[in-house]
């Protein structure tokens, strides 16, 4: 008999008692729940690349706000948000960040040939800080340096998706205009007009993006501090718009939050916010029901082995009468433990890969880029751990109760 | 180095006596409620009537149960501040025990009940062991399982399993209950060669059927 064959024999005493069944229904169980839990983990990762995916059509973490127009207000600075407000909004516990909207203190005109037909308009420019841009594009600086010529390098613009959409479809239409796509515009030479304080500036624009999360004619920060220094007629002014990046979209505490200050969020983001609530709302109810059936399995394998120990109470005892510690009998039935949370988490795991095949070719058409699986499968190794380390304590516990010691 | 070596009962009686202190057995009684200390390389012979506590007396020193009052002490130390750990170490290292009713694991054959012992303590080779079995002529049952062996048998099996450890203290409550005078030497023998081999001391109970050990000292229980 070799020295490896010990610790077999103490496996051939220990194994009698154990219940088939029973560690089936608790592995089938615990497979279910740790399956539910994670391909619902899964299914929300997969779903939220929509939101998180730059320049999205839901890019839902953003939500520009403005103060309710109330009748017709002109020249006052009822619409600006005042140090205070932005203070406060600061403090609130769904705020990740906020940028302000910096707006031109001058007036803009713009000039766009269009193959010989000309085309003015007024124009707004606004700056916020880069962080918030869904697109990057390149080159998205502007210095004050004129060139040998004595001209400022051309002033990069993002202009929102919707306006684009808006000539196209609307006015272009119905006036007879070409339509523009995205690349064209891009080359279409701008020219800027600035005036205030009584000078006047001609500068050249470029389109160089569309944003769907801003709905404004965007420029960089660096060209809106300069030219406000140069024309502007007051020389700072509060925002009149600000950029949030919330934690959670639709959180309900949001929406009353706006409505208690008469403050308004653009568009339907706020709508669509909340349907991303909603999904993780149904997101979490469906792991709750997966931790439910884990956390039931989990209380079959320990009834099993409390029975198991039970059982083998007087085999346990004795080994213990020659010498063998609680750990050394324990190790066996972590063995069990171990090898049947192994297989549960392989098998939920599988589970999880299987089930998402079925629905990424799907989420696929929505645009939806399929999440890495490494973090759902981090987290039921981390679960599997935690509960095998919470039935190791337990099996230990009930072996130590029954350890020969003077108990007085 | 002997891990004990003076084992101390300071007025222990147990539990089921009391309020009988003043009675038989427990007023003639050269054990309990008295203060008695066993040495290493000594033999004590524990001589009891049915009844009077002799196998609550080995489950007391050997630390399986506590149901007494009074102290035992190991080396000064009570036996009832001792951790599982060292109550571990003791039971591999320090006491052997033989319980009268042997505790051997009836699935396990005869050879494996005492490997199963020693390959814990690693103290004894498999030769040693199968030359214990032939010593004891139960080498033929080597092979089969304990839950079929007289209790005859089962008894040197027990006493074998008993063996295979270092120890300084040998508690072997009856061990020759079941077994001839010819056995009852030929155990006695094997177990004297190995308690001198160690330093070690024997302390043996015995309702009438006794070990025939040299001992120095006789208690009565």
């Amino acid at each position: 008999m070799s020295a490896s064959s010990h610790p077999s024999l103490v496996w051939r005493l220990l194994r009698r008692n154990i219940s088939l069944p029973q560690l089936t229904g608790y592995t089938l169980a615990n497979l279910v729940g740790l399956a539910i839990v994670l391909s619902a983990l899964q299914f929300y990762r997969d779903v939220r690349s929509i939101w998180d995916a730059e320049d999205s059509l839901i890019s839902r973490d953003y939500l520009i706000i403005s103060k309710r127009v109330k009748g017709i207000t002109i020249g006052t600075h009822s619409g600006e948000f005042t140090e205070e407000e932005i203070a406060e909004l600061e403090q609130q516990p769904w705020l990740r960040s906020m940028g302000r909207f910096n707006a031109a203190g001058f007036r803009v005109g713009a000039s766009l040939d269009l193959w010989g037909r000309g085309m003015s308009t007024a124009l707004f420019l606004e700056a916020i800080p880069d962080s918030f841009y869904d697109v990057k594009p390149d080159h998205w600086t502007w210095s004050p340096t004129a060139g040998p010529d004595g001209q400022y390098p051309p002033v990069p613009i993002i202009m929102s998706k919707d306006y684009l959409t808006l000539y196209n479809f609307g006015f272009a239409a119905s006036r007879g205009y070409p339509q523009i796509s995205e690349a064209t515009i891009g080359e279409l030479p701008l020219r800027l007009y600035l005036s205030g304080r009584g000078r006047e500036m001609r500068l050249q624009g470029r389109i160089v993006g569309f944003s769907s999360r801003l709905n404004t004619f965007a420029v960089p920060e660096s060209f809106l501090e300069w030219a406000n220094a140069e024309l502007a007629d007051e020389p700072s002014q509060q925002p009149s718009r600000l950029i949030l990046e919330v934690n959670t979209p639709g959180d309900p505490a949001i929406q009353r939050y706006f409505d208690e200050h008469s403050y308004e969020s653009a568009g339907d983001k706020a709508d669509t916010g909340r349907a991303a609530y909603f999904l993780s709302l149904a997101t979490g109810a469906v792991m709750s029901v997966g931790v439910v059936i884990s956390v039931l399995a989990f209380f079959i394998l320990l009834l099993s082995i409390h029975l198991l120990i039970q059982k083998n109470r007087e085999k346990l005892r004795s080994l213990m009468m020659l010498g063998y510690s609680p750990g050394a009998v324990a190790r066996q039935y972590y063995m069990i433990v171990g090898a049947l949370n192994a297989v549960v988490l392989g098998g939920a795991v599988a589970a999880v890969l299987v089930a998402r095949s079925f629905w990424s070719a799907s989420l696929g058409e929505i645009g939806a880029e399929s999440a890495s699986p490494w973090i759902t499968i981090a987290v039921g190794v981390v679960i599997i751990l935690v509960v095998t380390g919470g039935n190791m304590r337990i099996i230990r516990r009930e072996i130590s109760k029954t350890f020969p010691r003077p108990r007085r | 180095m002997a891990l004990i070596s003076e084992i101390t009962l300071e007025h222990t009686l147990p539990r089921v006596f009391a309020g009988m202190e003043q009675d038989l057995p427990v007023s003639a009684s050269e054990v309990w409620l008295r203060d008695v200390s066993f040495r290493r390389g000594l033999n004590y012979m524990v001589e009891a009537e049915s009844g009077t506590g002799k196998s609550s007396l080995c489950s007391f020193i050997y630390g399986s149960r506590g149901d007494y009052s009074g102290r035992i002490l190991f080396d000064g130390t009570d036996v009832s501040s001792l951790s599982v750990a060292r109550w571990c170490e003791l039971r591999s290292r320090s006491l052997a025990y033989l319980p009268q009713e042997m505790q051997l694991f009836g699935e396990l054959t005869a050879l494996e009940n005492i490997e199963i012992k020693n390959r814990l303590t690693a103290h004894k080779s498999t030769d040693w062991i199968l030359s214990a079995l032939r010593r004891l002529e139960i080498e033929a049952k080597a092979d089969v399982p304990a839950c079929r062996l007289s209790v005859g048998q089962q008894q040197r099996v027990a006493i074998i399993r008993a063996l295979c450890q270092p120890f300084d203290f040998l508690l072997i409550d009856e061990p020759v209950s079941h077994l001839d005078a010819r056995n009852n030497g030929i155990v006695a023998s094997l177990i004297a060669e190995e308690a001198d081999a160690q330093g070690a001391a024997v302390i043996a109970t015995s309702v009438g059927n006794k070990i025939l050990l040299p001992f120095t000292q006789t208690l009565k229980l």
